[in-house]
């Protein structure tokens, strides 16, 4: 299934959104925009429950009530080993059985575009579901485990690269450039560079999110800006912002070029569905977390000297 | 039967009327039967309920020989019975056969014994089969009309494709003799094939657009240009003259999607692969939304306040029908922005009442950011590119079926963008 909304307008307000996972880089975003749209919202961390605990599930259910919107982003990310892909399922397996037991009124879950196939181009939610990867595996497994356990309407949305100022990761792609770049170290790609992905910031994703809660969406929506850029291009945009600008340089692969270089989207179903929602384009988007980043780094040392 | 052999038509939509006023125009008494008293009422007194470039006039030139009733006794009088009503399909292309099932029936309850019955209406492999009688052979026969040109199709047929419950026997002395009239190779063949052969037809059209479509989006994005490759393939005898080589916004109109349908239902029914017709399906769906990715692409992103012209609304020029229209599915997709339309034959469509309904072309191009060209009909052809600019307030224009002159609209001002190249 695609995309449809039970509520076409998107005028519902839920009573309360519980974000389980608002400690992390997605979840504090979609708290902040919930918190924009003054939804009143209920922010689930590791330290309100932990959902790998032998009591997971009665603990979050008794933090729940009957009627909650959920939005479920907790994680453990990326998932590359097998006790990766087992933690995250005990999670979502803790989190369907008590989300079973207080049904909420709507379950958006941010999934990852991984669970697709490689070879999938242009990708869209139609695009069959069959992960190479053990994060793509966990995704798709958790999807189908809330989708069939949580008797509530349910959408996946499934974001690819997400770049942001908070970004905790320091994976290939725009956030390692800025920071090799704000160490003052070359920009560093692989090869020429020339593989093309879709980025979108980490705050769009956070608005899809709300979107969906508003319309109580339901089924699948890739959250993803349908432009594709190479890291190379990227590279050059992040060395520009510095000055001097910062020097990018090729190393070698760490293994073989990959077969499938690129990765486009179709994202038709979302200007079908949210006609009005428009991705930041990515130039702007890191742009901006520049200027955030650099404004954080700026004011720290003035907080220190004011301590 | 002496002299020529009278002709009934049963389901006045499309593809009968076109059909029984072709059969006229051949001089053939023709009875042009529907349950419908008033449809029955309208035709008779020349209204007719589609629009087909030519058809009135035929008609009009042959109306002596055509007898439209809702009199099922006037059937009695005649030697061949074609069984025709358009079979409406849904979303997913199901047919919907009630009513061909109820003038079947009524065919064969009805007819002479010695009268030939023939199903005209596009079924699935095995409808015919299922409807032989006790004593009366019903027979099937391939339609191959095409909307907007069904005055061309019906009149002067490439061949004409008859499925026979027994096609070693020659066909009826009367269904023979009408058939020759039209001076084209008959082909007899099993019921099956003959209800396969025009689903297969269908499929090969299909595989040229979607092999159009996917190459034409390539151009796009490496500098090629689809209309200077097409005309080369054509000169290619495998590939022919005739070949459906221009690009364009999917399938539309649902009988082609049937069909596709038809193709998956039956692989799987019997085991069959047959992954290359849902390639088709979903290449059609993507090339469909071109012109509502493009516009936003273009301008929706950074013009909230932006006003959008369209012209055409029928999924085809020549024609009245909206069916699958991408036309109508774009303006179901520009809900919060305003829409202006325009088109020569449809003036309104349910489920668009938001939409502004021009009452010429330049009209609805009148302050508009951008402009759609969706159906291209012959009068858009007309339209000067200069005329358009001055009329627009913003630039775009996106013309996926190359109606302008895309050099002169590029002259004028305008980001002109259409099909097949970029």
């Amino acid at each position: 299934m695609l995309l449809r909304h039970i509520d076409a307008y998107g005028a519902s307000t839920p009573e309360r959104v519980v974000v389980v996972g608002a400690g992390g880089f997605v979840g504090s975003a979609i708290v902040g925009e919930l918190a924009a749209a003054q939804i009143p919202t209920l922010a689930l961390t590791r330290q309100s429950v932990n959902l790998t605990g032998p009591d997971a599930a009665r603990t979050l259910a008794a933090l729940l009530v009957r009627g909650d919107a959920v939005v479920f982003v907790s994680a453990v990310a990326p998932a590359r080993t097998a006790a990766h892909l087992m933690t995250n399922l005990t999670m979502a397996h803790a989190a369907a059985t008590a989300l079973a037991a207080v049904p909420p009124s709507h379950l958006v879950y941010i999934s990852s575009d991984a669970v697709y196939a490689d070879d999938a181009t242009p990708v869209t939610e139609a695009s069959p579901v069959a992960p190479s990867t053990m994060h793509g595996m966990m995704h798709a497994a958790r999807e189908l485990l809330f989708r069939t356990e949580v008797p509530a309407p349910f959408v996946a949305l499934r974001p690819t690269l997400i770049y942001g100022a908070a970004d905790p990761h320091a994976g290939y792609g725009p956030n390692r450039f800025r920071r090799q770049a704000a160490r003052g170290e070359p920009i560093t790609i692989f090869g020429e560079g020339e593989e093309r992905r879709d980025h979108v910031a980490v705050e769009d994703v956070a608005r899809l999110a709300v979107r969906s809660v508003r319309h109580r969406s339901v089924g699948v929506l890739n959250a993803v800006t349908g432009v594709s850029t190479s890291f190379h291009d990227i590279a050059h945009i992040v060395a520009a912002q510095f000055t001097p600008h910062a020097v990018v340089q090729s190393v070698p692969r760490p293994g073989p070029r990959p077969h499938l270089l690129h990765r486009f989207f179709d994202i038709t179903t979302c200007y079908e569905v949210f006609p009005d929602f428009h991705f930041e384009r990515l130039a702007t988007g890191l742009a901006r977390v520049h200027r955030e980043v650099s404004a954080t780094t700026a004011a720290m040392p003035a907080r220190a000297n004011a301590t | 039967m002496t002299g020529l052999p009278v002709i009934a038509y049963l389901g006045m939509t499309h593809l009968g009327l076109c059909s029984a006023v072709a059969a006229a125009s051949k001089g053939f008494s023709t009875v042009a039967f529907d349950r419908d008293v008033d449809l029955v009422r309208r035709l008779d007194a020349g209204t007719l309920p589609v629009v087909e470039p030519g058809l009135d006039d035929l008609l009009r030139v042959n109306r002596a020989r055509v007898s439209f009733t809702a009199d099922t006794a006037a059937l009695r009088a005649c030697d061949v019975l074609y069984v025709a009503p358009d079979v409406p399909t849904d979303d997913h292309g199901q047919s919907d056969c009630s009513v061909l099932n109820d003038l079947v029936e009524l065919a064969v309850g009805t007819a002479r014994p010695d009268a030939t019955i023939v199903v005209l209406s596009q079924v699935a492999p095995g409808y015919t089969r299922a409807r032989q009688a006790s004593g009366r052979s019903v027979y099937y026969q391939v339609e191959t009309l095409v909307f907007g040109r069904g005055v061309e199709r019906a009149t002067l047929p490439e061949r004409f494709m008859v499925g026979c419950p027994d096609p070693a026997r020659p066909l009826p002395a009367a269904l023979d003799a009408y058939l020759r009239a039209f001076d084209c190779p008959i082909l007899p063949m099993r019921l099956e094939s003959a209800e396969l052969a025009k689903i297969s037809i269908n499929c090969c059209l299909v595989a040229s657009i979607t092999v159009t479509n996917t190459l034409a989006e390539v151009c796009e994005r490496v500098g090629a240009d689809w209309s200077e490759i097409a005309p080369a393939l054509k000169f290619d005898k495998r590939i022919g003259h005739g070949a459906y080589l221009s690009p364009g916004l999917g399938i539309g109109g649902g009988n082609l999607e049937r069909d596709l349908a038809t193709v998956i239902r039956l692989s799987e029914s019997h085991g069959t692969e047959a992954n290359v017709i849902r390639a088709f399906a979903g290449n059609s769906a993507h090339r469909r939304s071109w012109v509502l990715r493009t516009l936003h692409m273009m301008l929706l992103a950074d013009r909230p306040d932006a006003r959008i012209g369209v012209l055409g609304l029928a999924y085809k020029e020549n024609t009245h029908s909206v069916k699958n229209s991408p036309s109508v599915a774009l303006i179901h997709h520009l809900g919060p922005w305003m829409v202006q339309a325009y088109d020569p034959v449809v003036r309104s469509v349910d489920g668009l009442d938001e939409v502004k309904h021009a009452e010429s072309a330049l009209d609805a191009a009148r302050g508009v950011d951008a402009l759609a060209i969706m159906t291209p009909w012959a009068e858009f052809r007309t339209l000067n590119a200069a005329a358009l600019a001055a009329a627009m307030r913003g630039r775009v224009v996106l013309d996926p079926f190359r109606v302008l002159d895309g050099r002169a609209a590029q002259a004028a001002g305008l980001q002109y963008r259409t099909l097949g190249v970029n």
